[in-house]
């Protein structure tokens, strides 16, 4: 495609991607594609005040051979653009440092930069002035491009399909020769075919916030912003040929390329004197003698050097100590962290403790992480407890410096029920009409749908619904706004504003870079992630609770090991709240896989994907674990991949292993292979793969139909297989949970309270499990509760009972909890109004511990007598009382009040009330209530329904608790009903949904006709038909508002996923990811 | 419930948008009804609730329960479902009228208090959130509140509880203020000989201005809108009506709006009473005339308009202001005539034609594709050589508006002859896609 020398030359200097948020409508790849298709050589991106998009351009330009140009549009405070191209890398260097500046200056996502700043910076850089007239405003600020840019100082020339166009350019092309400055054309794209034209007014009304009607002439008026062919460009301006050809002298002078970026690993301090691999050595050796007291395992001290080689070989030791300094920190501040990913795999990292996976006890696969023929940064995961990471991202900044550390960005992206509401909003669709329709659809792929609407009983001849529904579909997928990653940071040994912007972050003290992960990685940096996990901070929390209240000093890593009682617990799939293997679909495999020793745990954690799903692998293993199906292996290689896994890929290192031993590829080919399958939006890429690997197979002498079968189980992966070291790194966790959880019911418990919100499940499912498993639990005391759940001693000494926390109670702020617990001390509140002149808060925190039941542990005040009595505090004490209560060392009450009797709550409506204001209840379910009820109408139990017959018909009802629709089983929506006995398992299939999906949606309380299916012990019900019941459930509250069932975050119904939650690296995350 | 949701449910539902100012001024105009019709003292109570006091107004009906029955199917006739109650006081006939699902509900004086007893704590007119304050005590109903301790439910719920209470009770006086009626300012001449001759009518219509407008004067109220009614001979009534636009009473220029539409009035074989009405009055408060040499008065075009819109009708009198649009039929907008400029304006670097034609029109051209400018066009049979050309300018149509819009493309030329004479025309279709346009050439304007 380039420098075809046939017919007309031209560059585009001047195209504006969708990375310019709400103003271009078009992706980098878009672009490029349709300037190799229109014959444009090279194509300069110039996005505002950004390079944010240049590295998703310099991608696309690899794949189409049109040469990207790295530029960057500057919006100047006076309201000139000038178009700004680094010639070299010094050159781009000053232009990060000055976006930089700019934003520093300005604050997030905003820039702020004038002509003054320029000249520092200008070396190297050639400037494009975009002019408006040609009058005298225009002629100052050439004056002043000319004085700052000198020889690179031109001047834009473009059509504006407006009157008087061919005046304005020849206006321009004189001022120009006036002023000394060259003019150039160029095309100011917004988009790269013309229809877009549609969606960039859409975006240009979010961008004002205004619907089209409105918008009037804040349209873009200037005609005909697409990339038009060289020919065509020659012919519009065929009377500047000069001009023309000078895009072809600026794209010849700026030969800068992202691939000169080269990539410094930050000095680590406590080096002096020593090389960084001297270093390394000497603490892994160190390490290794901590880690094994009673002498090195052979195996070990094999691995060890080995790694430490091809450390050496690579030039890894740097990247280890930055990531051995961080860990430490955090060690040193006693915050728990453990290493992920494929770091796991490396031995070095476990004896450095960074990781817990024993290379004594499992096979690692130090080139997963490490590998010499891909030559990319190792990358190292490590996850904190939630609620103290910032403390180590404070560190990270202060010793590396602000300039050599920040934050990648995360491009938020625009998703189906984002994309929706905006240009709904645009398009004048009443707001609730587009919140309906976007509570329709759930996650990425399922789209906005014409049934949706037809569900709704919207009107699809509605000219304004089809635009929106049509428009949205193709805003999917745009970059809204940049974000910061959760973790990740890049660290560098130069100066990092050199090397890609850097801007304030939303929150305090923090900075990211303008590139998200995916850039970094493409580009080869290095980055630690510093990811913020909750189970981490459940398991601080209660190995602290062991340490203090049960004498046991445990950590991660010493947590006893292959603990059959553990292993017996979690076959039982009685597993709610541990790390991982807590979902619907989890428990469901349980059973069947019946882990009984660490590797079967990774198995379950890494089997229970979307991509082994997906690639319908979990059967074939499932048969063969169970000894129904031989263990095949068409081929002895295949043995050698695939032999632990019995014979079926699970592991994403499995998958590229068998691209590379079956079909040829090479390492590289197989890197970019998963790369290719993790990328979602590059779906087309995949197949790129397929006739490579499918012929590869068959040439090797595989039939084809087991070719196409293992491709297809590869196409299944995508980034939604774990890589086994991962899984290995998450197994470790679940199994600490679990083994918490199996031997300190009571500590786990609380531990999980505390460390909410996470996991699957609300309070309320966690304290019934506890209960469930002899746990003590005592109500919120406003004297006995502290901020956090705590345990206090029973009449057994082994034996905990868990107090709920005020932190439980809903709406009460931390601060005025803490000063209630401070003036409680040692001696206990006789009254409300006690409480309230001792701690001294104010009466609306009363009320709140009032509404959660919390007087009437210790002051036998029911909840309406609480309130009562707090009703009738008033802002302040009456001076004279309180100084009479000060000398009485005493409450002098301020009125002598008659006894009033209140009307004792119903039972149902006590229910109610601790749902609302605890999110759970010590006292009967609410099901309980209805029994009756549902009795009458022939309901069964849920424990009944859960010991029923195959195949028995059967009628359930309960709690919705979880709504689960994984994206790996698109047809399949899973629901856990609860009621007073137990809970049971929905199955909804497809058609049912279809029919019932409102119900499914909406219901707080379902009944359900169906079939019993058990598998073992597991049983399902598939329902045929569902029930509303949530009118019922409200009835018990006797009041017309709907009950307050709080939900898990499991339940995907209820969340917005506009927003993943970067604290739960969970199953539920990635399922969603994966629509 | 959202109305998208309650849509969801039920296709057929009708979705009317909230109007409360309509709501309430409805209610007032019910007010006034039914204090011609029931009772001296009536007051509207918003939302949705009139209140009435009718002592000593029954026996008129035949008793309280004719009374009410009468009430409730005068208004069922009129489209309105209606409650009524009667009982002792203001807050328990408001409780009973709303909680009580009877078409009609009497209850004696002395037993209103037995009567509301049961009803639930918000019929008391409470103040906000009140009622779910009392409801979280477990009081729900007003015999619940009547049973507890005054003291401590006045310290808890202030004062505005047990005022509620009594006045539902009838213990504390609740005074209605009551409506009246507006008078309507009207004049009227009755003639001992029918008179017809159209001088006649129009000297007796400025002797009826001249009274209305003194009539006028003395309350400082001007016109908006005048009635003015001949009642003939043969029991028929002619009317004539004009509108100002804004208040006013000056007798010239309203005698002459009137006499203007006179010519409309057939005075068949006589006119025996005329009657001059203003149903439509609004305070006009006199001004000083200034008396600043320098300052010249701002002129007052309204006569002239009131003149104009009652000759042509009131709608076809407007004003053009420039509209946010490229489109240039959709670039110009009407306002009302006397409405104040909306401040916006075209682009002026990118001149329009001085007159826009009403629909573009044909013109045969030559031009060279896909966007040169014609060298000659023929428009209505006159050929004319370009000169002079500039353009294309290429407007878009306005995708949201129409499907047929969505591709449109107008490429717009200003032209200029061998006469200096400049034209503005455009060919639809941008010149390469035939979806775009068919690529004829019309006519659309002239610069002067």
């Amino acid at each position: 495609m380039t420098g075809s020398t046939e017919g007309p030359r031209y560059v585009e200097l001047q195209a504006t991607s969708h990375f310019s948020f709400l103003r271009g409508a078009s992706s980098c790849e878009d672009l490029f594609d349709q300037a190799a298709l229109s014959g444009i050589e090279a194509l300069a991106i110039v996005d505002r005040n950004s390079v944010a998009g240049i590295v998703r351009a310099h991608e696309a330009a690899k794949v189409t051979g049109v040469r990207l140009i790295v530029g960057c549009r500057l919006d100047l405070m006076d309201g000139s653009g000038v178009l700004v191209y680094p010639t070299d890398r010094l050159a781009y260097a000053r232009l990060c440092r000055l976006l930089s500046l700019g934003k520093r200056r300005a604050g997030k996502a905003k820039c702020n930069l004038d002509w003054e700043d320029l000249p520092d910076f200008a070396e190297g850089l050639i400037g494009v002035l975009v002019p408006d007239q040609a009058d005298e405003v225009c002629a100052h600020r050439l004056r002043r491009l000319e004085a700052t840019f000198t020889a690179g100082a031109y001047l834009a020339l473009s059509l504006r399909r407006r009157p008087g166009d061919a005046m304005r350019l020849h206006n321009l092309a004189n001022l120009a020769a006036h002023a000394r400055v060259q003019p150039v054309v160029t095309n100011d794209v917004l988009f790269h075919h013309p229809e877009r034209r549609q969606l960039q007014d859409v975006v240009t009304c979010v961008r004002h916030g205004c619907t089209i009607d409105e918008l009037g002439f804040r349209r873009e008026r200037h005609a005909d912003r697409h990339l038009k062919k060289p020919e065509e460009m020659h012919r519009l301006f065929a009377k500047y040929p000069e001009a023309l050809a000078r895009t072809l002298q600026i794209a010849d002078r700026c030969r800068f390329s992202l691939e000169e970026l080269k990539y410094q690993y930050p000095d680590e301090v406590s080096t002096a004197g020593m090389t960084p691999q001297a270093t390394l050595e000497g603490l892994t050796w160190e390490g290794a003698d901590r880690r094994y007291p009673e002498g090195v395992p052979d195996k070990v001290q094999a691995i060890l050097r080995h790694e430490l080689g091809l450390i050496q070989t690579l030039e890894y030791a740097p990247y280890f100590l930055t990531v051995n300094s961080i860990v430490r920190f955090a060690r040193s501040q006693d915050i728990l962290c453990q290493g992920r990913g494929s770091a796991a795999n490396s031995a070095v990292c476990y004896v450095l403790g960074i990781t817990s996976i024993d290379p004594e006890r499992n096979d690692l696969l130090f080139e997963r992480f490490v590998s010499e023929e891909r030559r990319e940064p190792p990358d190292i995961d490590v996850d904190f407890e939630h609620e103290r990471r910032e403390i180590v991202m404070q560190w990270v900044y202060e010793t590396y410096g602000r300039n050599h550390a920040a934050l990648c960005s995360t491009v938020i992206r625009y998703r189906t029920r984002g994309a929706i509401r905006d240009v709904g909003k645009a398009l004048g669709l009443p707001e609730d009409l587009t919140r309906m329709l976007s509570s329709q659809t759930w996650g990425w792929s399922e789209g906005v749908q014409p049934k949706h609407a037809e569900e709704l009983n919207l009107n699809l001849g509605d000219r304004r619904l089809r635009l929106t529904l049509d428009l949205a579909r193709q805003l999917m997928g745009a970059p809204r706004h940049l974000s910061q990653h959760p973790g990740g940071f890049v660290l560098t040994h130069d100066r990092l504003d050199e090397l890609v912007p850097i801007e304030p972050a939303a929150m305090k003290d923090r900075q990211v870079i303008e590139w998200d992960k995916d850039d970094i990685d493409a580009l080869k940096f290095m980055k630690v992630d510093c990811l913020a996990l909750g189970m981490m901070s459940c398991m601080k929390r209660g190995l602290d609770l062991l340490r203090v209240h049960k004498a046991i000093d445990l950590d991660l890593a010493t947590i006893p090991a292959e603990d059959p009682r553990t292993y017996a617990m979690i076959r039982k799939a009685d597993t709610l709240g541990v790390f991982q293997i807590e979902s619907r679909a989890q428990m469901a495999m349980l059973p069947r896989i019946k882990p009984r020793t660490f590797y079967d745990l990774v198995i379950e954690v890494a089997i229970v994907r979307p991509g082994p799903i997906q690639g319908d692998m979990v059967h074939p293993y499932l048969r063969r674990r169970e000894g129904k199906e031989p263990v095949v292996f068409p081929k002895p290689e295949l043995e050698k991949v695939l032999g632990k896994t019995l014979g079926v890929p699970l592991f994403q290192e499995q998958a590229m292993r068998v691209a590379i031993e079956c079909a040829g590829f090479t390492a590289g080919e197989a890197d970019q292979l998963r790369r290719a399958m993790a990328t979602f939006k590059h779906t087309g890429g995949v197949s790129g793969f397929k006739d490579k690997l499918v012929g590869g197979m068959v040439e090797r002498g595989y039939d084809l139909e087991f070719a196409e079968k293992t491709f297809s189980q590869l196409e299944g992966f995508g980034s939604y297989g774990f890589p086994e070291s991962h899984a290995a790194s998450f197994a470790l966790i679940a199994y600490a949970s679990s083994w918490l959880k199996c031997h300190h019911p009571d500590v786990f418990c609380a531990a999980l309270l505390n460390a909410q919100p996470m996991g699957f499940y609300a309070p309320a499912q966690i304290v019934r499990d506890a209960r469930d498993h002899g746990v003590e639990i005592r109500p919120v005391c406003v004297n006995a509760s502290r901020w956090d759940c705590a345990l206090e001693p029973t009449d057994h000494p082994d034996r905990f009972a868990m107090r709920l926390g005020l932190r439980q109670v809903r709406g009460l702020s931390n601060d005025d909890a803490a000063a209630i617990v401070l003036a409680r001390g040692e001696q206990a509140f006789t009254s409300v109004d006690d409480v309230w002149r001792r701690a001294s808060v104010p009466a609306a925190s009363l009320v709140k511990i009032a509404e959660a039941d919390g007087f009437r542990p210790s002051m036998v005040l029911a909840r309406r007598e609480a309130l009562w009595a707090i009703k009738a505090l008033r802002d302040e004490p009456l001076p004279l009382f309180a100084a009479a209560s000060a000398r009485e060392q005493a409450i002098v009450p301020e009125v002598d009040e008659p006894e009033v009797a209140l009307k004792p709550m119903k039972a149902g409506r006590e229910v109610v009330e601790d749902y609302g204001h605890t999110g759970l209840t010590l006292r009967e379910h609410p099901v309980t209530f209805l029994r009756p009820d549902l009795a009458r109408d022939r309901f069964m139990t849920c424990a009944a329904a859960s010991a029923g017959k195959d195949f028995q018909n059967c009628r359930v009802a309960g709690l919705v608790l979880v709504r689960q629709r994984p994206g790996s089983a698109k047809n399949v929506t899973f629901i856990t009903l609860e009621d007073e006995t137990g809970v049971a398992n929905l199955v909804v299939w497809e058609q049912v949904y279809e029919k019932h999906r409102r119900t499914v949606l909406t219901a707080s309380m379902l009944g359900a006709v169906g079939r019993i299916q058990r598998e073992g012990d597991v049983v399902h019900v598939v329902a045929y038909k569902l029930i509303d019941l949530s009118a019922e459930l409200a009835s018990l509250g006797q009041r017309d508002t709907p009950f307050p069932l709080p939900h898990g975050r499991g339940d995907e119904f209820h969340r917005s996923p506009s927003r993943p939650d970067p604290r739960t690296p969970t199953i539920s995350l990635k399922t969603r990811n994966f629509h | 419930m959202p109305a998208a949701q309650a849509r969801a449910v039920c296709a057929e539902l009708v979705a009317h948008d909230a109007d409360p100012e309509g709501d309430a001024d409805a209610l007032d105009r019910l007010a006034l009804w039914a204090l011609k019709l029931y009772a001296p003292i009536v007051a509207a109570d918003p939302p949705a609730g009139l209140v009435i006091d009718a002592s000593g107004a029954a026996h008129l009906f035949g008793g309280e329960d004719a009374l009410l029955a009468d009430m409730v199917a005068r208004l069922a006739t009129a489209g309105f479902t209606a409650r009524a109650a009667m009982a002792g006081s203001w807050g328990a006939a408001h409780a009973l009228a709303r909680f009580i699902h009877a078409p009609t509900t009497i209850v004696p004086s002395d037993q209103s208090g037995r009567a509301i007893a049961h009803l639930p704590t918000w019929a008391l007119r409470l103040p906000e959130g009140m009622a779910d304050a009392l409801g979280k005590m477990g009081i729900d109903t007003v015999g619940e509140i009547e049973a507890t301790p005054r003291a401590p439910l006045a310290l808890r719920f202030g004062p505005e509880l047990t005022r509620r209470l009594d006045q539902a009770h009838g213990r504390a006086s609740e005074p209605i203020e009551p409506v009246e009626a507006p008078e309507l300012i009207q004049v009227r001449r009755m003639f001992a000989e029918p008179i017809g001759a159209p001088e006649t009518l129009a000297r007796y219509t400025l002797q009826l201005v001249k009274a209305l407008c003194e009539a006028l004067e003395a309350k400082g109220l001007g016109a908006r809108t005048l009635d003015m009614r001949f009642h003939r001979v043969d029991d028929r009534i002619e009317v004539i009506r004009v509108g100002m636009a804004k208040p006013v009473r000056d007798i010239t220029r309203l005698t002459r709006l009137l006499c203007d539409k006179l010519e409309t009035v057939d005075p068949g074989f006589g006119v025996e009473t005329m009657v001059l009405a203003a149903p439509m009055a609004e305070p006009l408060p006199w001004k000083q005339v200034s008396t600043d040499l320098a300052e010249a008065p701002t002129p007052d075009v309204a006569d002239l308009v009131d003149t104009l819109a009652n000759r042509l009708g009131a709608g076809r009198l407007y004003r053009a202001a420039p509209a946010q649009s490229d489109v240039p039929e959709r670039s110009v907008r009407r306002i009302e005539p006397t409405a104040a400029p909306a401040g916006e304006t075209w682009p002026a670097r990118w001149p329009r034609p001085t007159r826009l034609l009403p629909r573009p029109e044909r013109i045969e051209t030559l031009a060279l594709l896909p966007d040169q400018p014609p060298t000659a066009f023929t428009w209505r049979g006159v050929r004319r050589r370009v000169k002079r050309a500039d353009g294309p300018e290429r407007i878009f149509g306005e995708w949201w508006r129409r499907d047929g819009e969505v591709d449109a493309v107008r490429d717009y030329f200003q032209l200029e002859d061998e006469a200096g004479e400049r034209f503005w025309v455009f060919r639809r279709g941008d010149g390469e896609q035939p979806a775009t346009g068919d690529f004829t050439w019309f006519l659309h304007g002239l610069f002067g």
